[in-house]
């Protein structure tokens, strides 16, 4: 009989998919994905945790109560520590031991990287391989090409954004956790706005590789993707018209670091948007509306300033 | 620079060992923050992002009545979980509203340890000799070792006191006669004194009393203002009342937990949660071991570790039918319903007795 | 003389009181509106139980409160016993469902969730945070529609197709709403989508986690509109009972509660005593704790709400 391995489309899926579903496929090994976020998944994840646990971890609950059935192993990753002094929210550690208590009958694919205790991606992918009966090399084989895959999808990921930076359009920068900006019900129907207004909008998750990054926006940022969302920040500032900070209600580690980012990036306009599993979208529309109308009439403005200059 | 007068964040009675600590590693005048009243509180929210926990509000509303009385060298620690990110954030926030001040964090790299206080602590005071600092930092750790083991003490029999308030009114002091400690004599001294006065006070208390245990955020914990002094609340229904969450505890018994804890919790959780999520479902667990009669979790809302272990909590609970209300501190929480809460469970645990 | 026992409970919306005798057996009952003010509801109320009362063949004994404001008529009326609303449903509802094992309980300001195995309370919890789901939430949002909140259930029941609200927060629901109500859904839609939304709220707040066992029954003021009621019924896929005397449940119970303490003797004269409440803000220090004061007759009976010790206030 076949094995299924069940990937809820939500959390860290958004940014490892191309590594992890290609280490599966290099080992021949059929993975099933969660449909995209719908209300039916939200409410149903929602029930799973406390009614103020965060909207991103709500979904991710939700799609495992979606897979619990489809597959013989759920792949939970738990990734507690990406760089050593750099944190991630706590949500990522707890995430293993949340569902082996939530969903009982389930078997979980242990994949755990905590690199301040020494296990590193590669540790992760061993053990999967392990359970599932691969030999050392083979895991090796599956992992370096699936990293190699992952490196060049990345690249064409940032050459695709960057370009967007030279558009003769509006360019706003739009900040927020891949997986809340791609998500169906979270980022997604902002990003489609935007482009339906003409609007080029320059994704924040362009990091080229793994390597640990520094920013000058905070001195004492530990929590990995926050940092990283920050230098892009500071690499874009000088090319883009504005920049959309979107969160989910309520974030840890966002509600500090994007009051920190307000508060130190003056010399671009900022819309911070929430996003509540109640919010209504007319209520974000609006806001996008009123942003772009305002960022349109800056540009305008500068640009007759420079005719007359 | 010797001048300027250092302040710090309230944490419950840790403010007396800090202030301990600051007075004999710095030559500047040392100012405890006014004590924490709603005023703090409604300070501290107002000039808060939308979304953050409670401490950090309570915390910038102490450096702000801290510097309207003149301070301008505000000390910050943290770690764990966004804790450790709160120093930078109220820095800037202060800095906005007009503040000219110095901002000395205690963590360096999202660390709290002897080496990055030292770090800190020199930039106050640069002859700070590495002797002097060890010195006072062992004497500081006996000290709230000393306050946290009368505190303990005051715990479990407080809600048995036999004159009302005589428990309070001796604590209050102690404190004070703590805070004009010297060296780790008159420390021992001071502690065998209290503990003699202590246990010297008339209580009334039956053998099989209630007992309740409570868990959660360190905060919420530490600092009864936040939690609406809940534990003093609960105590006056006749309940004996244990809490882990101590300095002690935080500063040095949790470096070497992880291995016994996750000993204890093996059944429900294989890997480490966050912040003190892992302690609270292992504390859980040695609750239900030990009979204790209920549990109450306390936390901040939004407390993110804490929100990933509940669920884990609650289903140990509900498999050991073990009560267990849960808290979550808010700037808006009402005194009233809380006391409501509290009666309903003293009333529901003695009824469970009764069977 | 038979010995009997009132019971009163006193809550943001309406004020319920009870005369029971020795087998808990309901004499007399009666309910009325709070109005703010609770001193005067309990006069009003009391004279209404008088007017029926048969002094020659009763005499009531023990008296008890509960409720928002239990401990300031508690005080006024020297009752023998002052309890939290929690534990009084539970005692009442027990009394008249012996096999109860879950209270769904929804009042004007809080919710709670009671659960009973035995007939012990072995779980409770209560709403957390806002006023969300509520009574008073309904009431302002029956207000914005211009309906009367009593005809608000029979309306949900026409409605075949509910619209789905938002009504975690009570800021987000006004604002979903008017959008709602703008974009042209019917009001009947509107008003069964406010029901189910209180219903999944409850659910999802006070309720998660909580194992709800039958039989049911669901309390409190918005346990008359029946639309929640079924909203419950749907959700749950359970039979939920509405008791018609369901709202005086935390007057029996604290009536009960009362017949264990000492005996004490009533006098329906209370309501021709003159009591004023003060509130008092406390200057010894910037917590400015509101200090309230009860006077009969103008001579100070009792003060409470000090968080410290130099708010006290002393005869």
């Amino acid at each position: 009989m076949e094995l299924i391995v069940g990937i809820p489309r939500a959390l860290l899926f958004y940014k490892y998919k191309d590594l992890w579903l290609q280490f599966f496929a290099n080992l021949n090994i059929k993975t099933v994905i969660s449909p995209k976020t719908n209300k039916e998944i939200i409410d149903k994840g929602s029930s799973y945790v406390v009614d103020e646990a965060c909207l991103s971890l709500k979904i991710f609950m939700g799609h495992v109560d979606h897979l619990q059935n489809k597959c013989d192993y759920l792949f939970i990753p738990r990734v507690a520590c990406l760089n050593k002094n750099e944190k991630m929210c706590t949500n990522f550690l707890v995430l293993y031991d949340l569902v082996k208590n939530t969903f009982e009958d389930c078997k979980i694919l242990m994949y755990n990287v905590d690199v301040e205790n020494n296990e590193y991606e590669f540790d992760g992918f061993l053990k999967i391989g392990k359970t599932l009966g691969f030999s050392y090399f083979k895991t090796l084989r599956a992992y370096q090409n699936a990293k190699k895959y992952e490196k060049e999808k990345r690249r064409q990921k940032y050459l695709l954004e960057t370009r967007k930076l030279r558009s003769p359009h509006l360019k706003i920068l739009v900040v927020a956790h891949s997986y809340n900006l791609y998500d169906d019900f979270v980022g997604k129907p902002i990003l489609e706005y935007l482009e339906s207004q003409r609007i080029a909008a320059i994704c924040s998750d362009i990091t080229t590789g793994d390597e640990k990054v520094n920013t000058s926006i905070s001195h004492s940022i530990y929590w990995t993707y926050n940092k990283e969302l920050m230098k892009i920040i500071e690499d874009t500032l000088n090319h883009i018209d504005g920049i959309i900070l979107i969160s989910t209600f309520p974030c840890g580690p966002d509600s500090l670091c994007n009051e920190l980012i307000i508060r130190k990036i003056k010399s671009k306009p900022i819309l911070y948007l929430t996003c509540d599993n109640n919010a209504s979208d007319t209520g974000i529309i609006t806001r996008l509306e009123s942003f772009i109308d305002i960022l349109k009439y800056k540009k305008e403005r500068s640009t007759n300033d420079q005719q007359y200059n | 620079m010797t001048n300027n007068i250092i302040s710090f964040p309230h944490l419950g009675n840790y403010s007396i060992p800090i202030y301990y600590f600051l007075s004999h590693v710095t030559k500047n005048p040392i100012k405890i923050a006014p004590p924490i009243t709603k005023k703090t509180l409604e300070l501290g929210s107002k000039y808060s992002p939308d979304f953050v926990c409670l401490p950090f509000k309570y915390n910038l509303g102490n450096f702000i009545e801290s510097l309207e009385e003149g301070a301008s060298i505000l000390l910050q620690a943290g770690g764990g979980c966004r804790y450790g990110y709160y120093g930078e954030v109220q820095c800037q926030i202060l800095k906005d509203l007009g503040y000219d001040f110095k901002f000395v964090s205690f963590l360096d790299d999202a660390k709290l340890n002897p080496k990055t206080i030292y770090k800190a602590l020199k930039s106050i005071n640069p002859k700070l000799s590495k002797i002097r600092y060890l010195y006072y930092l062992t004497t500081t750790m006996f000290m709230i070792n000393c306050l946290d083991k009368i505190e303990n003490y005051i715990r479990l029999n407080i809600g048995f006191e036999v004159k009302s308030q005589s428990f309070k009114n001796l604590e209050k002091r102690m404190l004070s006669d703590f805070k004009k400690s010297k060296g780790v004599i008159s420390i021992l001294k001071k502690y065998r004194k209290y503990k003699k006065l202590f246990k010297s006070l008339p209580i009334n208390k039956p053998k099989n009393c209630l007992k309740i245990g409570v868990i959660g955020e360190l905060y919420t914990s530490m600092e009864q203002f936040s939690s609406y002094f809940i534990e003093e609340n609960l105590a006056k229904y006749n309940i004996e009342i244990k809490r882990y969450t101590n300095l002690t505890y935080l500063l040095i018994k949790k470096q070497f937990n992880l291995k016994k804890l996750l000993k204890k919790a093996r059944n429900y959780v294989t890997y480490e949660l966050g912040a003190d999520g892992l302690d609270n479902v292992a504390r859980t667990i040695d609750l239900i071991e030990k009979n204790y009669d209920g549990i109450v979790h306390i936390k901040p809302f939004g407390c993110t570790p804490e929100i990933g272990a509940i669920p884990i909590i609650n289903k140990i609970c509900k498999q050991n039918k073990m009560p267990i209300i849960y808290f979550s501190f808010d700037s808006q929480t009402s005194d009233e319903g809380i006391k409501t809460r509290l009666e309903a469970l003293a009333d529901m645990l003695k009824e469970r007795r009764k069977k | 003389m038979q010995k009997c026992y009132l019971g009163i409970d006193i809550g943001s919306i309406s004020t319920k009181g009870v005369i029971i005798n020795q087998n808990n057996d309901i004499l007399y009952s009666d309910y009325i509106w709070t109005e703010g003010n609770p001193i005067d509801a309990v006069k009003r109320l009391l004279k209404s139980l008088e007017k029926n009362f048969d002094k020659e063949k009763y005499q009531i004994v023990g008296v008890g409160t509960t409720g928002s404001a239990r401990k300031l008529i508690g005080t006024i009326l020297n009752a023998s016993i002052i309890k939290n609303e929690i534990t009084a449903h539970a005692i009442g509802t027990i009394s008249k469902y012996p096999d109860i094992k879950t209270i769904l309980e929804i009042g004007g300001q809080d919710s709670k969730i009671i659960l009973v195995e035995d007939k012990i309370v072995t779980d409770y919890a209560m709403n957390t945070l806002c006023a969300a789901g509520t009574g008073s939430f309904l009431s302002s949002q029956a207000k914005r529609l211009n309906i009367d909140v009593k005809d608000f259930g029979n309306i949900a029941l026409t409605s075949t197709n509910p619209t789905k609200i938002a009504a975690r927060c009570t800021v987000f629901a006004e604002s979903d709403l008017v959008h709602k109500a703008q974009m042209g859904y019917k009001k009947e839609d509107i008003i069964a989508g406010l029901c189910k939304s209180v219903a999944l709220n409850y659910l999802n707040n006070v309720g998660k986690g909580k194992k709800i066992k039958s039989p049911i029954i669901f309390q409190g003021g918005v346990s008359k509109n029946i639309g929640v009621k079924k909203a419950f019924e749907s959700l749950l896929k359970k039979e939920v009972i509405v008791d018609e005397n369901g709202h005086l449940m935390g007057a029996l119970g604290v009536a009960i509660l009362a017949q264990n303490e000492k005996e004490i003797n009533f006098d329906f004269n209370i309501t021709n005593l003159n009591f004023t409440t003060i509130g008092v803000e406390c200057d010894k220090c910037p917590n400015h704790c509101e200090i309230i004061t009860i006077r009969k007759d103008n001579k100070l009976i009792d003060a409470w709400g000090n968080r410290c010790e130099r708010g006290a206030i002393k005869n």
